[in-house]
């Protein structure tokens, strides 16, 4: 009987196929991991081996989480910032009658925690969505490192940058299909930064989550996937999604998009 | 896709294959369901299943255990009884499991299929039915489409064409009706007398309150069957038109169903005749204009099971063939199968575990199964087999990020001497049922099943 596991992403055999959870493969001091949040930095800005060990070295933990876990906790003091390396960590914040607000969803090689340096303290919560991994690298040992690596402190400051833009997004008065198309352009844009393939989504954020963070109801969300899935903009198998016509979606999504 | 006539009865390739084996109504089949699956895994998949992008619509599967008579070929979870207070007392308790049920499926999850069968569901009377349907429809989000499917098992010895208006009007759409066989001697030797004019008023009944789709089912392999006999049934069948028909073999293992013990077994036909009693079948059949759906399934051409055939929609659950995208199967009553995404779970399989578990406010779960990737991919595969009659291999390989041949080496290899008897042609690009494998779908089946040579569980016969 053949054996039903051993779906290894290292096999060349299985090479084309695209794992179903994307997940980042293993660095050593000299490789970084493809979708490591510095792995760009180091690769394109020419930094000497001493530099990338020093950069490697700064990856205290890595971690495993259970569906549902916290990476960190609201409040709590901050002391590191975390990379995604593997699966979907959403953030969030509970209010004081337990009512959840979704404030993004962080995939493979994305940073979590960087909103925390100001207070000294994380803003939120981050919470595992299925299996994840992230690695953890200490804030004032990476602080020190940026201060002679400019590469790493320009991508902090972008990223940053960045989830302050992401926040903004939603803020305006859109309707759900320009909301639902703006978060798949985004997430696919996303996806193939990192190497994935970008048409090819695997949502591991539940649909009440989703309609949380584009603050719709949870039947809208479904129902305006469905029309598009009926317009063939999409294809979703349980929770696969392919894009199916990108074009086609970015004019749904171009009002928040290109603000 | 399958094209009319295109498959073909070769006898002595039928008695080669005739052996025991699943008949993939569900993979892993049920006897792989284990006792550690609880209530509490079962919300847990259903709740999972609320928060997939877009929610499967929901199945629901109602079992009705009483039977007033007991048919001595019969394998079903039933209870034989004539005292009718019972079902008032089994009524209770399902209404009870319908509440606490439905309440776990979010509300814009719409109820597409559903299926009352047993025992026998019109132990029930007609108020009952109605009463049941009603309250599945305040509890549940019946779809309003017209594609709905609400099906009913009806045994019309006790009932008429009256019975059957009254649950049409309350949403029954398409009923399926028990025959077997219209000989009086096999109708005897089984404990089954039934006429054709009982058959015909309940038909009557269903067409004249426009029920969409009628089946008959039939079985082959009973005592006192003759080719000749047979026949008879045959045209009176198809003089009835019904638009589907299923033909089973019988299966006889007394020492699992007891009622099999009062059949005298030197009364049972030979394997050589259970072949022409199926052979006969086929032919009368394909000749009356019905087309060959698979396992045990024939429909004419413009029935819905026909057109999901051509159009390579149809889908296998745990009535033979359907033709709904899956759905998240939902099952009611005493030893009703669930199928929630990756998961199978199956009711209390006797009325004191059933009642017992309901009566403490609980889901009455006594067993399941979490399906593992390569389960998924297996039942997957079997589905294709089963009801598309090939598989394109490299879809296949995306979807599951697996190397085929790599993969399904050991399975391949099983393959090949069906592939030398022209059952079913493999290629690097996809698998195809030839003419002649059409009839031994479950062969070509079994090479790919992971839990095949599992000891101590008997299957029924093949053919």
């Amino acid at each position: 009987m053949e054996a039903p596991h051993g779906m290894g992403h290292d096999q060349p055999a299985r090479s084309r196929f695209v794992p179903r959870n994307p997940i980042a493969d293993d660095g050593d001091a000299y490789h970084f991991c493809s979708t490591c949040a510095f792995g760009s930095v180091c690769l394109g800005g020419g930094v000497d081996k001493a530099a990338l060990r020093e950069l490697h070295c700064l990856v205290e933990h890595v971690d495993s989480y259970r569906n549902g876990d916290l990476v960190f906790r609201n409040g709590a003091h901050f002391s590191a910032i975390y990379a995604v390396r593997a699966g979907t960590v959403k953030t969030r914040l509970v209010d004081i009658e337990g009512r959840e607000l979704v404030l993004g969803f962080h995939l493979p090689g994305e940073l979590i925690g960087l909103n925390a340096i100001h207070p000294d303290a994380y803003p939120c919560d981050a919470v595992a969505l299925g299996a994840v991994e992230v690695c953890r690298f200490s804030f004032p040992a990476l602080a020190t490192l940026a201060a002679r690596m400019p590469g790493i402190q320009q991508e902090l400051f972008r990223r940053l940058s960045r989830d302050i833009g992401n926040a903004a997004l939603l803020a305006g008065d859109y309707s759900a299909d320009e909301r639902l198309a703006a978060f798949l352009v985004d997430l696919g844009r996303r996806y193939a930064e990192r190497g994935f393939r970008a048409g090819s989504l695997h949502l591991a954020m539940s649909r009440s989550d989703i309609a949380n963070y584009l603050r719709l109801a949870a039947e809208t969300v479904s129902r305006v996937l469905r029309r598009f899935q009926d317009k063939r903009l999409i294809e979703v198998q349980g929770r696969d999604v392919t894009i199916a016509k990108p074009a086609e979606l970015f004019e749904f999504a171009r009002p928040i998009l290109q603000r | 896709m399958k094209t009319p006539g295109s498959a073909q009865f070769d006898r002595a390739l039928l008695a080669k294959y005739d052996v025991d084996g699943p008949r993939y109504t569900s993979y892993p089949t049920a006897p792989h369901f284990r006792g550690d699956f609880a209530e509490a895994d079962l919300r847990q998949a259903i709740r999972s299943s609320n928060e997939e992008p877009i929610p499967r619509d929901v199945s629901a599967y109602v079992h009705l255990p009483f039977c007033a008579s007991p048919c001595f070929y019969c394998g079903c979870a039933r209870i034989i009884t004539r005292d009718h207070t019972k079902a008032a007392v089994y009524l209770a308790r399902l209404h009870r499991e319908i509440e606490i049920a439905s309440t776990l499926f979010d509300r814009d999850r719409l109820l597409a299929q559903l299926h009352f069968g047993g025992g026998t569901p019109n132990f029930l009377d007609a108020d009952q039915f109605v009463e049941l349907i009603d309250t599945l429809g305040r509890h549940f989000a019946f779809s309003r489409r017209e594609d709905r499917e609400f099906g009913a098992e009806l045994d019309p010895r006790f009932c008429d064409g009256d019975y059957v208006r009254r649950i049409a009007a309350a949403g029954i759409n398409r009923i399926s009706i028990g025959v077997q066989d219209f000989d009086r001697s096999v109708q005897r030797a089984v404990n089954r007398v039934q006429s054709v004019e009982q058959t015909r008023d309940v038909m009557d009944g269903a067409r004249d309150a426009g029920v969409r789709s009628i089946n008959l089912d039939l079985i082959y392999g009973l005592p006192l069957q003759t080719a000749d006999s047979f026949a008879r049934t045959l045209d009176q069948v198809v003089a009835l038109r019904p638009e589907r028909v299923a033909i089973y073999g019988y299966a006889h293992l007394p020492e699992r169903f007891p009622a099999q013990r009062q059949i005298d077994k030197h009364e049972l036909p030979d394997a050589e005749t259970r072949l022409g009693l199926l052979q006969r079948a086929v032919e009368m059949l394909t000749s009356a204009g019905y087309r060959y759906i698979g396992v045990d399934h024939f429909a004419l051409p413009h029935d819905d099971l026909a057109r999901a055939a051509d159009a390579g929609t149809l889908q296998r659950n745990f009535q033979g063939y359907s033709t709904h995208a899956a759905c998240d199967l939902i099952g009611l009553g005493m030893s009703a199968i669930s199928h929630v995404g990756a998961t199978f779970s199956q009711n209390a399989k006797d009325l004191a575990g059933y009642y017992a578990a309901l009566d403490q406010g609980r889901l009455p779960i006594a067993r399941g199964l979490r399906l593992a990737d390569d389960d998924l991919l297996r039942a997957d595969l079997i589905q294709q087999i089963m009801c598309a009659g090939m598989l394109d291999v490299a879809r296949f390989e995306s979807r599951h990020g697996i190397d085929f041949a790599h993969y399904f080496r050991d399975s391949l290899e099983r393959l090949k001497p069906l592939e030398a008897d022209g059952l079913v042609a493999y290629s690097p690009e996809r698998i195809v049922v030839g003419a002649r494998g059409q009839f031994l779908l479950r062969n070509i089946a079994m090479c790919f099943d992971a839990y095949m040579g599992t000891p101590d569980i008997r299957y029924s016969r093949a053919v």
